[in-house]
């Protein structure tokens, strides 16, 4: 898709530019035309492409990565301890290592998507012309919700039937309803813990 | 060939897109949010302003 628009792009822009140097060409009806493709049809539909290609890669995990500020937070990914819930689910290809970050921190709700979206658009403005904040003080907007988990493991055999999630009554009902939290009630509770790394042992993917 | 306003216009216009597109085709060659703020802070607005000239002078040839 990517090799497509930009050559895509290329052509517009070559088109645009040759009427820019043969602007008298509009002076015939065929000018007209060619000068509307080139001027008005291919630059608008260049700029949508490059637009909805901009933000497919912004899901990527190289993306979310390139910032100085998120660097430990890629290094968690790869802690040698199952414990670590991003790691596990990343080294065991429980998510797309190439969209690891967006796969966990959306909302999986009907607005989850734009709202990454906004957000992320933040996280530029904080980036290029606000104060970044140290790898340790960054804060979910909102407590995690079981909804991002339950995405891909309600239904599970493993998760259903996982005796720790059936040792009370009830117990897998209020996983369910978001009642008792998979992350901060005590069970899953070690997540990037990027304060941490300095002890940690890392994987090394092929060995 | 005597250049008309139009044309000089249509020229500017065209210009402008080529110039927001070869910006946004350079902002395609890597991934790393610098490449997006470049893309969505002066490749667009180059591109809107390029059409937005282009429309204009189609609109102002009639008047004229």
């Amino acid at each position: 898709m990517s090799t497509v628009i930009v050559v895509f792009i290329a052509l517009a822009a070559a088109a645009a530019l040759l009427m820019a140097f043969h602007a008298p060409w509009t002076r015939s009806r065929e000018g007209k035309m060619l000068g509307f493709l080139a001027l008005f049809l291919l630059p608008v539909a260049a700029m949508w492409g490059g637009l909805s290609e901009h933000m497919e890669r912004a899901e990527s995990t190289q993306f979310c990565l390139s910032c100085h500020v998120m660097e430990d937070y890629g290094h968690s990914l790869y802690v040698d301890d199952p414990s670590y819930i991003p790691a596990a689910h990343f080294q065991n290809n429980r998510v797309a290592r190439d969209s690891a970050c967006y796969t966990c921190h959306t909302d999986y709700a009907m607005f989850g998507t734009v709202r990454a979206k906004l957000r992320g658009l933040r996280h530029l403005q904080v980036q290029y012309f606000g104060t970044i904040p140290k790898p340790a003080d960054i804060k979910l907007y909102e407590p995690y919700n079981n909804r991002e988990c339950l995405h891909c493991h309600q239904g599970a055999r493993k998760f259903e039937a996982a005796s720790p999630h059936n040792k009370n009554p009830g117990l897998l009902e209020s996983i369910k309803s978001n009642q008792k939290s998979c992350l901060s009630s005590g069970c899953h509770d070690i997540v990037h813990d990027v304060g941490s790394l300095k002890d940690a042992t890392f994987w090394k993917p092929g060995k | 060939m005597e250049i008309t306003p139009i044309e000089s216009r249509i020229r500017l216009a065209g210009l402008l897109i080529g110039a927001g597109l070869l910006l946004a085709l350079a902002t395609m060659l890597q991934i790393h949010p610098l490449a997006f703020v470049t893309f969505a802070v002066l490749g667009c607005p180059l591109i809107c302003a390029g059409v937005a000239l282009y429309l204009w002078s189609l609109v102002a040839a009639k008047r004229e």
